[in-house]
């Protein structure tokens, strides 16, 4: 993992008091958010905030407990478990990455009805129902987020960037993920609003069987090694529209 | 605390959830929602927010449950970060401070509830015996930050010192702290 970006803003104590600073939950926003950024690229990080969560995590014993109403879970079952139970799994982490995309970006909603609704107004034979693909791409950790699409009608991948830009000198690399096998590469992701990665046979079987794709920052011109190098700055599970 | 008895059983749930055992979210949800609500609520001292704010921690630990095997915290400390963390967040990206703070002030100086005293007994013991190490008005700027949340400025604004001066409060109490706990 290249950590080349990082600025050493340490302040007195370092990173170790940042990393309480934070568990205790007293940072400014922006520091909180560059920590969380730093973290996922920096496991040594990561640690020293989870020594802090362990250390200060009885002062938690303060809290009252206190039953949610019986609607919160509905609602949260309805977020969740939208779907018939068959597909539950790989539409549940969709439907996950959507709600995120609800509470953090209006511009998401407007990407993703258009995304949606396209294809399968466009693409689908009445007479089959849900042939197509999708993917939220999003993370925590960065604001990169794309909308995947997969049409079943051609042999490619549509790409729909919703927000996040690319540092300078830099691109984003698409990776497919299946299992617990290593990532493997789709490509440079051009620059770009709309953008279609067209893909081999195999890949779009695996993407039926229910792959994750994932974006890395990467050098320019993708990763040498042909593993992702950089921090990975998106993440969503493909699944059925 | 009824369905928080036994670590084991929440990990294995987390597990579980991992492996997008709905059954088994819908235990963990049963055992552990009651604790993050209170969490929420305490953090953001507003019920509806609190309510949209807990469905949000299940749905990441529903999404995040394989983090819990890297994760070296126990499984209830792992569930409270995700509830903290989330709460906190979203108090620093709220514009201004809620309003009725000095109404949360009030709970939060109440004395120790039963429940507290009686985890007094158990984990919560050492490192509150590291508290009465500090000087008072930092041990409960501590908590202050810890249990509701609350930033430097809002700290400094409630003690009357300049922001640095807060932070560098908190910085040497945890410095302490940690001293203490370690010995």
């Amino acid at each position: 993992m290249s950590a080349q970006e990082d600025s050493k803003q340490g302040p007195e104590g370092g990173d170790d008091m940042l990393a309480a600073e934070y568990v205790l939950g007293v940072l400014p926003g922006a520091e909180r958010a560059l920590l969380v950024t730093r973290m996922k690229r920096e496991p040594a990080l990561e640690k020293l905030v989870e020594e802090w969560h362990d250390r200060l995590s009885p002062l938690g014993n303060d809290y009252p407990e206190t039953v949610p109403a019986t609607s919160v879970k509905q609602a949260l079952d309805k977020r969740l478990f939208a779907s018939t139970a068959a597909t539950a799994p790989e539409r549940a982490s969709l439907w996950n990455n959507l709600a995120f995309w609800r509470t953090g970006a209006i511009a998401a909603l407007g990407a993703l009805a258009v995304a949606l609704i396209v294809p399968a107004t466009l693409v689908s034979p009445p007479s089959q129902p849900s042939p197509g693909l999708a993917a939220a791409l999003v993370s925590d950790a960065s604001p990169v987020r794309y909308l995947a699409l997969y049409e079943p009608s051609g042999q490619a991948l549509r790409l729909s960037h919703v927000a996040g830009e690319r540092v300078s000198g830099h691109d984003f690399e698409l990776w497919l993920i299946e299992g617990g096998n290593a990532p493997v590469s789709l490509g440079v992701i051009p620059d770009g609003k709309a953008i279609t990665i067209t893909l081999s046979a195999e890949i779009v079987r695996k993407l039926a069987e229910g792959a994750a794709l994932a974006i890395s920052d990467e050098p320019a011109g993708g990763s040498k090694t042909g593993a992702p190098t950089g921090a990975v700055l998106a993440v969503g599970e493909i699944g059925p529209i | 605390m009824v369905a928080m008895e036994n670590a084991d059983h929440i990990a294995k749930l987390i597990v579980r959830c991992a492996l997008k055992d709905r059954a088994a979210f819908d235990v963990l949800y049963g055992a552990v929602s009651s604790k993050l609500f209170g969490i929420c609520i305490r953090i953001l001292n507003d019920r509806a927010e609190a309510e949209d704010a807990v469905q949000e921690v299940f749905v990441r630990i529903w999404t995040k449950a394989d983090r819990f095997a890297v994760s070296e915290l126990s499984p209830v400390s792992w569930l409270a970060a995700i509830a903290r963390n989330h709460c906190i967040d979203r108090l620093r990206s709220r514009k201004a401070p809620a309003q009725d703070i000095d109404d949360a002030f009030d709970i939060a100086d109440d004395a120790p509830s039963p429940e507290r005293v009686a985890v007094l007994a158990s984990e919560g013991r050492r490192i509150d015996t590291c508290m009465e190490q500090l000087e008072a008005d930092r041990a409960v700027a501590v908590r202050r930050a810890y249990v509701m949340g609350e930033s430097y400025e809002e700290l400094a604004g409630r003690f009357k010192v300049p922001v640095n001066t807060m932070r560098t409060w908190l910085r040497r109490s945890l410095l302490k702290l940690r001293e203490c706990l370690e010995t």
